[in-house]
């Protein structure tokens, strides 16, 4: 499924916007195409298959410069989170209160998401509550994963 | 109580941007290197502890992370950006005598001209490295310290250097041909032919130096690495054991205060305390050294530094150049491998590596039997630095 | 090869500590060569004497320092890499420079001035300047960066991260924080030092202001401006100066690598996540000393946010892991009743904020029996530089 019109703000409680453009590499286009498509992927080395984020050149195992994208179901649980009540600089005033969080994403083990959970209150948020990846389309060219409760 | 002899340099390698590695940055340039360099040593990943630096080389806690370093022990680098190889390898020395790792990886780098790509400018032009840069308005834009200074303009390396060399030249009365003679020695140590007169002619960029007095242009870019352990670790290793017998770093406060001095330090490398300590903590002097690498972003220095470490007498290193006896078969041999004026970089060969080489016997130049090996850092900035090094 | 018992502190020196901005007009600059000249004057030395600067997080130029000074001659001049994660860790780094024989007084010190700057604040806060913003922008948005972009944008909210893990998995609870936040204002007033003048509530402690849940106001450390400045020598030349000297027993710096990502993208191992990440190196300073945590009288640990004060204890083995909460809410902590008296000087939260030097400070005052709040009998004082990403740090000093 794509889009190719921008959305603003469709879900509650999102971040504030800090992502213009896209700024990938070769190496990780892949990651942001899948995103378009709604499609979440995850890093791992593809000689040892240890997943890593970020998705470093170097295996920090093996030391493989080969790098595979996982295609992963979108579920997943929350690690931990945080919930930002206090604005930090303006221009992220009118998006408190907001939930940074670590996402253990199922069939990625060993490595974590760093994401929002969206479209929940944030006294619900739970450390080990299950969520589903959403997609904003930012733009006609970045889509960006943010988890919501299941 | 000293770290003499407490430390050992295992493996040497480096690692340039180029090839399928050309689009590396830090730290996966230096990853490459020191992986390498563990090679070298006939060490592994996990048996690294501890990282040391000039500043600015690379994050280190990134760089153990991404190489998968399980256990970091130590981790530090040399201040304002200077001091060079030789100057980490103190440190490491310092690190690995205190008990603190017993297998570090010292680190540094070079960069070409960063997003343009091609060869980045000479030294001449390059900026200088250093914190003591920045405060006198040498880099970037003057602090209320460096706006006294701004207005001269001596804004590159090649500019600082030339300061100091003009008033070493004058007050020794040594002329370029005496430079130019160690010019032509050191590009025949890499194997080219330079004559004196086609040194002579070449025009002058920032007097006292045209281009052949000044490390080239970098085309691409590179990280060193050098392995240290332990010397009880060491000798269980393939490689010949080569001792830190001595390591020093300093000088004097008028290196943060460029010019500031007296004259007769001004017009100097600078080294002369650092080398009193050096040869102190290694029990060596002069006559003991059979090769010495010394730094030489700017040929003067060369013979700056061997007045200072006391192969000759001050105001001597003209004459002894000239002699013929910074040669293999003279009185020391001077940077067999050529040193920076002549790219040594770009044949991968640093200093450190061309002292390692000597003390093993691998070297294109070699010293017959050679034992005892000097490396410095660069003049000019804080901490100067000189580390000796022994076959054991 | 060990540093271990061949170095010791002998000089401390420091300014009064400002809330944050009212040093000026004073530089960084100027305060700690101030600090560093009290701790010259404390260790009974001349000027002439220091010739070398161990160093946490390029804290000065040492160059411009000494030529200010009008020092002699400058024989070391290094610094660890991290932030404040190094703090303990640089009086390690002196212990090796002046064991090796380098130099023979290395200072190590902290100055902080925060007039134009907020060192807590956010870490994506843009300049005013559209282009230099545009810049600063382009330089974050590497493809790495795209993987973390969260908005987790300040030291608090990266501590909050780790702290609702831990109250998540160990029932950790605010009133914990509160207790720990509690005793170290009590300590604080009593010194002349601090900040702080009157104590801390848990009425108080649950009204203030909610920054970064599950952190309030009095979790984290107050912006205050200062210098502390200390002197090591080797335990020879310790023994003609003036004071008992503070024999340094071990130090560690580093971690494991897996927690480089603390203060990004969270990637730490599940069994050491919810911690200060300091086992390794509470691991490695122990060895050194050769104890154990059952000897450490008192801890000066790094206390950027309280959670951290609690996650430390269990990293050092002072309690079990997982257990810090109620050990702290039972008084063990506290001085001067408690099993393990915890920052007798107040520590970040309420004396003042240093970036870990005055937990160096009171530590050598507990071995030299002259604290204000002294834990009697105080023979190992264990002090450590902050949570964050590694390396981080700690240092054990032993009464000579």
């Amino acid at each position: 499924m794509t889009t190719t019109e921008p959305t603003a703000k469709p879900f509650r409680n999102m971040p504030p916007p800090n992502l213009t453009d896209p700024y990938a590499d070769a190496r990780t286009q892949p990651f942001w195409d899948a995103a378009r498509q709604e499609q979440l992927l995850g890093p791992k080395c593809a000689q040892c298959g240890t997943f890593r984020m970020p998705p470093s050149t170097f295996c920090p195992v093996c030391l493989s410069r080969e790098l595979a994208w996982e295609p992963l179901p979108g579920t997943g649980t929350v690690y931990t989170f945080i919930v930002v009540r206090h604005p930090l600089n303006p221009m992220a005033a009118d998006y408190v209160p907001f939930m940074p969080a670590a996402i253990d994403a199922d069939g990625a083990p060993g490595m974590r998401f760093i994401s929002n959970v969206v479209d929940c209150e944030p006294e619900d948020v739970r450390v080990g509550m299950p969520v589903r990846v959403v997609w904003n389309h930012v733009s006609n060219t970045l889509t960006l994963p943010f988890w919501t409760p299941v | 109580m000293s770290l003499k002899d407490e430390a050992a340099v295992v493996g040497v390698a480096v690692a340039r941007a180029e090839g399928a590695d050309a689009q590396l940055a830090m730290p996966d340039l230096a990853i490459v290197a020191a992986n390498a360099a563990l090679a070298d040593a006939g060490l592994e990943r996990a048996d690294v502890q501890g990282f040391c630096s000039p500043s600015g080389v690379c994050d280190h806690g990134a760089l153990a992370s991404q190489m998968g370093v399980p256990e970091v022990s130590f981790s530090a680098t040399l201040t304002s950006g200077s001091g060079g190889g030789a100057g980490a390898l103190a440190l490491a020395a310092a690190a690995i005598s205190g008990g603190f790792a017993d297998v570090v990886v010292t680190l540094s780098r070079y960069e070409s001209a960063p997003r343009s790509g091609g060869t980045g400018p000479n030294a001449l032009l390059r900026p200088p490295p250093g914190a003591a840069a920045s405060a006198y308005g040498l880099s970037g834009g003057p602090g209320p310290d460096g706006a006294l200074s701004a207005p001269a303009a001596l804004r590159s390396y090649g500019a600082a250097a030339a300061l100091t060399a003009n008033a070493y030249l004058h007050r020794y009365g040594i002329s370029r041909e005496h430079v130019g003679r160690w010019v032509v020695q050191a590009r025949a140590n890499a194997g080219e032919k330079l004559s004196l007169d086609d040194y002579l002619a070449a025009p002058l960029v920032i007097d006292p130096f045209s281009e052949l007095d000044a490390a080239p242009g970098i085309a691409t870019s590179y990280v060193a690495a050098v392995v240290t352990a332990n010397v009880e670790r060491a000798r269980d290793l393939d490689q010949p054991l080569v001792v830190i017998a001595g390591a020093a770093t300093g000088g004097s406060p008028i290196n943060g205060a460029p010019w500031q001095g007296p004259a007769e330090l001004v017009a100097s490398s600078g080294h002369r305390d650092v080398a009193a300590d050096v040869y102190g903590m290694a029990g060596a002097s002069a006559s003991d050294i059979d090769v010495a690498l010394l730094a030489d972003d700017f040929s003067p220095w060369v013979l700056m530094q061997l007045e200072d470490y006391g192969f000759c007498g001050v105001g001597e290193g003209g004459t002894f150049v000239a002699d013929g006896r910074a040669v293999v078969g003279g009185t020391v041999a001077v940077n067999t491998h050529g040193g920076n004026i002549t790219d040594a970089f770009a044949r991968g060969v640093t200093h450190i590596d061309e002292a390692v080489r000597q003390l093993r016997g691998t070297a294109t130049n070699q010293v017959p039997d050679a034992s005892t090996a000097l490396v410095t850092g660069d003049p000019g900035t804080m901490p100067l630095s000189a580390v000796i090094m022994r076959r054991a | 090869m060990s540093v271990k018992d061949k170095a010791a502190v002998v000089g401390i020196g420091r300014t009064k500590y400002y809330k944050r901005g009212q040093s000026f007009p004073m530089t960084q600059d100027e305060m700690a060569i101030k600090a560093i000249t009290l701790a010259i004057e404390d260790a009974g030395l001349q000027k002439a004497d220091v010739d070398g600067f161990a160093l946490y997080s390029a804290a000065i130029d040492p160059g411009k320092v000494a030529a200010e000074m009008g020092l002699a001659n400058l024989r070391f001049a290094a610094t660890l890499t991290s932030g404040g994660g190094g703090a303990a860790g640089s009086i390690g780094l002196a212990a090796a420079a002046v064991a090796s024989g380098m130099c023979n007084y290395a200072v190590s010190l902290m100055t902080l001035q925060q007039l134009r700057h907020r060192l807590g604040g956010t870490q994506v806060a843009p300049p005013a300047d559209p282009e230099a913003a545009a810049a600063m922008a382009a330089m974050m948005r590497t493809p790495m960066t795209a993987f973390s972009q969260a908005n987790i944008a300040s030291p608090g909210h990266n501590f909050a991260m780790i702290t609702n893990r831990h109250m998540a998995q160990y029932g950790t609870k605010r009133e914990h924080f509160a207790a720990q936040c509690i005793a170290q204002r009590a300590n604080a007033i009593r010194r002349p030092t601090s900040i702080f003048t009157e104590p801390l509530t848990m009425d108080d402690y649950f009204n203030a202001r909610m920054i970064s849940e599950p952190l309030c106001l009095f979790d984290y450390t107050p912006e205050t401006d200062g210098a502390v400045a200390l002197i090591t020598t080797t335990v020879d030349r310790a023994r003609d100066l003036r004071q008992p000297p503070a024999v340094i027993a071990g130090s560690a710096n580093g971690g494991t690598g897996k927690h480089y990502s603390l203060l990004g993208s969270f990637q730490m191992p599940d069994e050491s996540f919810a911690s200060g990440g300091h086992r390794d190196v509470a691991k490695q300073a122990y060895r050194m000393a050769g104890i154990g945590p059952a000897d450490v009288d008192v801890a000066l640990l790094y206390d950027h946010f309280s959670p951290m004060v609690l996650m430390q204890m269990e990293d050092y083995g002072l309690c079990p892991v997982g257990e810090s909460g109620p050990f702290v809410a039972d008084g063990n902590t506290a001085w001067p009743n408690g099993s393990i008296p915890v920052n007798t000087h107040g520590g970040h939260l309420s004396e003042g904020y240093v970036i870990g030097m005055t937990h160096a400070y009171e530590a050598v005052e507990q071995v030299r029996g002259t604290a204000v709040n002294q834990v009697e009998g105080c023979e190992y004082a264990l002090f450590t530089g902050g949570p964050a990403t590694i390396p981080m740090s700690a240092t054990i000093l032993r009464k000579a």
